[in-house]
């Protein structure tokens, strides 16, 4: 069952090294060194006094990149030869912790690793002479450990562990200003987060009782499927309970509240929590349960995919008219986020291969383009002070790079070719139209109207017209540069190159991306090999 | 080498013997030695101890049963020391614990309480200090901190190993006076406190002590396996006395509503004290109180009221201790209602004990559990969640003693903001939280799972309700803690206040000593599976 990409000489060398003894055990030792490498960096950056900034970039910087380096290794092993390296050890009775690299957890855990870097370089500049630094890369640490773990876990237990230790690592992130608004909102997402790890913990511990450990198995896990058999209404119920909880981190309404006040957090916090780890997790979550905890065929036979693909649809409709109404910039995206992880909720709800290789693509896509957005706003925040939607009217004389890669991403979102957006959403509109449910089509194209209705005036006024005239900064000019001052606001900007480069980075691999779709490895053939394996 | 033969029969039969008396030997020559000598003793008997217990707990997971009988006069006469996997998993938890408060302490006198310096004139032994003409003097650090803590240690090692009532009940008796006398240490305002712990830890004893009589009347043996062999039907008799030593138990281990005393004793005493009574002092109590019920008697219809009664107190002592621990302003008051919230966890599984029928998930073929698995697993859920709590509790209060000696208060309020002069510390009590709050992968996480895997195979549910109520209650509190000394508001005027000493008179290792802790609390979730077949061993199933 084993599918072949790539049946390159090349790949066939790399079978016979793979099947060396010793090299099959270091291969499977890999994840586990992915979580304890940042683990350990987390450990070596707590202990550095704030000053101590060489030793820290340099820890985090190589953390980032061996773990690159290590996922780039795994890839072809994994998806070109099968091989599926597995550490476990034993945790409680009959049950074990096990960190696997199959396809859709190399898949997640190289969009976490390739982003981690970026953000690594964004937030050390971003952060730079601001205090409680070492506490802030600890924590940043911790939480991608969490990440990984939660790409890496093998089955329901290994996920929830490093589930629940995500929503606490968060916690420091999003309480990082020490102001009152942001321990409000680190508080309410706390609860949240909280009553949600909850609810997936009871389904966990109920699945475990009633269908022995699952392990994550493409195609869905034996006893899952007998336990569906034999008792629907429990299986229902426990569907129910963990998609509620997973529904909380990824922002499903009515769960998404804690979502929008979050974005007080610092920016690369924000980028971090809407394309790779906290939202990103909750979506992960749920496609491993309808995929690989139920099965796809099994979950449709209950029933309870299409509940939860209309609870989708209305996420995403409701997400971009609430980001509509939004003036403020982290807002508006925030709400934008909403509506667009739901996206792979409503890929892998359909029922079709394509609608899945299209929600699991979301994935990625989502993730390069929203942190590209994140990127670019909390460079308008730091070098202009541009926070709201309104104040954004000719930037792009002001700051022209972030202002391309911003364009590039918002186009990404609403879906125009040749962007990564455009890829996710060709394959979801095919999938709506080959599966039960072809009205989902008209949600596709009314949240892209949205989506166009939301993000084309601000980039339309970022490069179209004139700076607004009656900000703060342009009241506080004299009168003796009144002359100079119209030009000063259209004059270039210095934009700090450790926050541009990320940013015009991942615009750029969201170009990529999508041009690169059919390219072996791409993301989109990675997403189709991972369905190819869903429906078995 | 097979795990048998790598401690010969005779090293195991020493230490099981050094366990109790080297502590106590320790204790008598500690009085004969002035300060700083006391504190190299009591470190190096701390290191012995923790040496001492690696064999017996290694044998006992290798699936024997340890006894000793001392002076060679076996029971009912003699006394008889024995571990079993109860023992060898309290022992391992009082060696851990206690050597690293012990070398904290060692290396951190000021936390071994205050003293009064007379104004006499009078030259103390170990500092040679003068206080002159300016009539007495509070002074921290006291030397009777080792001499009562080593005495307690042998009477904590006494309890866990014995093989009968009655060295249970000497055992008890030590470890309850010589706690006593180390909360007052505390100095003046610990006096109060001290002399209420004096009369609960009396009355408690004295139920004990009759609730053993009548089972030796009964049985005519004070050895706890004659004695649950000769025991034949429950009687109104055996309930009595069951009932009694609950009681007893009950109140030593502070249940909700004789929860009281142990506010002031716990948050009043020494910092180097309240970890030691938190994790260990109380945890006695617990033993006695699993030994009787799971092996003196089998408990069966006849006493689940006195189950469901315990098991009630015990719900009530988890919310009622949650709501007060989430009212309070002070560091230590909130982790001393911490434990009375606790407290209850270990009582959850009485109802089971007496019921453990385990047909109702006999249609599953998810898990297969048999009455005894239910009433093994509840077991291994109450000490986990013990075990857990013990190593969690000594990193809170050894961490919140710290900063209250370092700061002079130990309000919450007044601390906001230390995490940034000690990210360690608060690192560890962080870590403690999650220990305390049961997320995974603590031992109180895999304690949870146990007890509600039981509860559900046995139809209690209303176990796993009072399960999330607790744990939702106990992060709500947590959080109160950490949130202030993590983070402190920028726009606050006030500033972060600085320490009340010179943090160069803190030894930098001795913050190790809760970090360590809190990392255990930590790991010691991934020996889920090591610690269920520990408990096995000498099992009365």
């Amino acid at each position: 069952m084993v599918t072949q990409l790539m049946p390159t000489p090349a790949g066939s060398a790399l079978a016979n090294l793979l099947e060396h003894p010793v090299v099959e055990r270091t291969v499977d030792v890999v994840p586990l060194i992915m979580v304890l490498l940042s683990l350990t960096a987390a450990i070596a950056i707590f202990p550095l006094r704030d000053a101590q900034r060489g030793v820290r970039t340099t820890v985090n910087l190589l953390a980032a990149v061996a773990k690159v380096g290590l996922i780039a290794a795994l890839v072809p092993a994994v998806v070109g030869e099968g091989l599926r390296p597995e550490f476990s050890m034993p945790f409680l009775p009959g049950i074990d912790l096990v960190l696997r690299a199959d396809p859709m957890a190399l898949f997640f855990g190289g969009l976490s690793a390739l982003l981690w870097l970026l953000t690594t370089i964004y937030a050390i500049g971003y952060l730079r002479g601001t205090p409680h630094q070492s506490r802030f890369f600890g924590f940043f640490s911790l939480c991608v450990t969490a990440t990984v773990g939660i790409s890496f876990a093998g089955n329901l237990v290994t996920f929830l562990i490093f589930y629940e230790m995500l929503t606490l690592v968060t916690y420091p992130l999003v309480a990082h200003w020490g102001n009152p608004a942001s321990l409000r909102a680190a508080r309410i997402y706390l609860r949240y987060a909280m009553g949600g790890g909850l609810a997936v913990l009871i389904g966990v511990v109920w699945l475990t009782m009633y269908a022995g450990a699952v392990d994550f198995a493409e195609g869905g896990a034996e006893g899952v499927a007998e336990l569906s058999e034999r008792s629907p209404g429990v299986a229902t119920v426990i569907f129910v309970l963990l998609i509620c909880g997973l529904g909380v981190k990824a922002a499903l309404f009515p769960l998404h509240g804690w979502l929008p006040h979050a974005m007080v957090a610092p920016a690369p916090v924000s980028a971090l929590l809407h394309a790779v780890a906290v939202v990103k997790a909750g979506v992960f979550g749920i496609v491993r349960v309808i995929d690989d905890v139920y099965g796809i065929s099994v979950a449709d036979e209950l029933g309870v995919l299409t509940p939860v693909l209309v609870v989708a649809c209305f996420t995403i409709v409701y997400g971009s008219y609430q980001a509509l109404r939004q003036n403020d910039l982290k807002k508006r995206l925030a709400y934008s986020t909403v509506s667009q992880v739901s996206y792979v909720v409503l890929g892998v709800t359909l029922v079709t291969e394509l609608a899945t290789t299209g929600g699991v693509v979301h994935l990625v896509h989502q993730g390069i383009m929203k942190i590209t957005l994140f990127f670019c706003a909390g460079l308008f925040a730091e070098v202009v002070r541009v926070k709201a939607v309104d104040q954004m009217r000719g930037l792009g004389y002001r700051m022209p790079w972030a202002s391309a890669a911003f364009t590039i991403a918002a186009f990404g979102m609403i879906g125009l070719p040749p962007t990564a957006g455009f890829i996710s959403k060709w394959q979801l509109g095919q999938g709506a139209i080959a599966s039960d449910h072809p009205w989902v089509l008209w949600v596709l194209i009314a949240s892209s109207l949205l989506n166009a209705a939301y993000f084309l005036p601000v980039v339309y006024g970022m490069w179209f017209r004139d700076p607004p005239q009656d900000s703060e900064s342009a009241r506080q000019d004299s009168g003796a540069a009144q002359q100079g001052s119209s030009e000063t606001r259209s004059v270039q900007v210095r934009e700090p190159l450790m926050l541009a480069v990320p940013a015009l980075c991942t615009a750029g691999f969201s170009v990529v991306v999508g041009l690169a779709a059919a390219v072996p490895f791409s993301p989109l053939s990675l997403a189709e090999y991972i369905a190819e394996g869903v429906f078995g | 080498m097979t795990p048998q033969t790598l401690f010969p029969d005779a090293l195991v039969q020493f230490a099981i013997g050094g366990l109790v008396l080297l502590p106590l030997l320790a204790a008598t020559l500690c009085v004969l030695l002035p300060h700083t000598p006391r504190r190299i003793l009591g470190a190096f008997t701390a290191l012995a101890v923790l040496v001492l217990s690696l064999p017996v707990v290694w044998q006992v997971s290798a699936g024997d049963v340890v006894q000793s009988a001392l002076g060679g006069y076996d029971a009912p006469l003699g006394i008889r020391l024995r571990a079993d996997g109860l023992s060898a998993a309290f022992l391992a938890l009082t060696s851990v614990v206690g050597a690293t408060t012990t070398l904290y302490a060692a290396a951190q006198p000021h936390s071994t309480g205050t003293r009064l310096l007379s104004g006499t004139g009078q030259v103390t032994a170990s500092t040679g200090a003068v206080a002159t003409g300016r009539g007495p003097q509070w002074e921290p650090s006291h030397a009777g901190f080792w001499p009562l803590w080593l005495g307690c240690w042998a009477g904590l090692n006494a309890v866990f190993l014995s093989g009968d009532l009655f060295n249970t009940y000497v055992g008890l008796e030590l470890v309850g006076l010589t706690a006593v006398a180390l909360v007052a240490l505390g100095g003046r305002p610990s006096w109060a406190a001290a002399l209420r712990y004096l009369f609960i830890a009396v009355a408690g004893s004295l139920l004990f002590l009759v609730g053993t009589g009548l089972i030796v009347a009964m049985t005519g043996t004070l050895d706890i396996e004659q004695a649950s062999s000769t025991a034949s039907d429950a009687g109104p008799a055996d309930v009595l006395a069951l009932t009694l030593i609950s009681v007893g138990l009950a109140l030593k281990l502070a249940l909700v509503p004789l929860h009281r005393w142990l506010i002031p004793a716990h948050s009043g005493s020494p910092s180097a004290v309240s970890p030691l009574l938190s994790a260990l002092v109380i945890k006695a109590a617990l033993f006695v109180l699993l030994r009787c019920w799971l092996w003196l008697f089998d408990p069966d219809s006849t006493a689940a009221g006195l189950a469901w009664g315990l098991a009630g107190l015990g719900v009530l002592a988890l919310v009622f201790g949650s709501i007060m621990a989430l009212r309070q302003t002070h560091l230590k008051r909130l982790i001393a209602y911490s434990t009375v919230a606790q407290v209850g966890y270990w009582f959850l599984m009485l109802p089971l004990i007496v019921d453990p029928a385990a047909g109702n998930l006999e249609d599953q073929p998810g898990t297969e559990l048999a009455p005894d698995d239910v009433v093994s697993g509840a077991l291994a859920a109450t000490v986990a969640l013990a075990l857990g709590h013990g190593l969690a509790k000594s990193a809170l209060f050894l961490a919140a003693g710290y900063l209250k000696d370092v700061y002079g208060t130990d309000e919450i309020a007044a601390l906001r903001g230390v995490g940034q002069r000690h990210p360690m510390l608060v690192m560890s009590m962080g870590l403690a939280a999650v220990g305390l709050v049961g997320l995974p992968i603590s031992l109180s996480f895999t304690g949870k799972w146990k007890l509600a895997t039981s509860a559900v195979a046995a139809g209690h549910y209303w176990i796993l309700v009072v399960l999330i109520v607790a744990t939702l209650l106990s992060a709500a509190y947590m959080l109160r803690v950490l949130a202030p000394l993590l983070i402190e508001s920028e726009d606050d005027a006030s500033e972060v206040p600085g320490p009340q000493v010179a943090l160069s008179t803190y030894s930098r290792l001795a913050a190790y000593a809760p970090l360590l802790l809190g990392t255990l609390t930590i790991a010691a979730g991934l020996l889920g599976v090591w610690f269920e077949e520990l408990l096995e061993v000498g099992a009365p199933w």
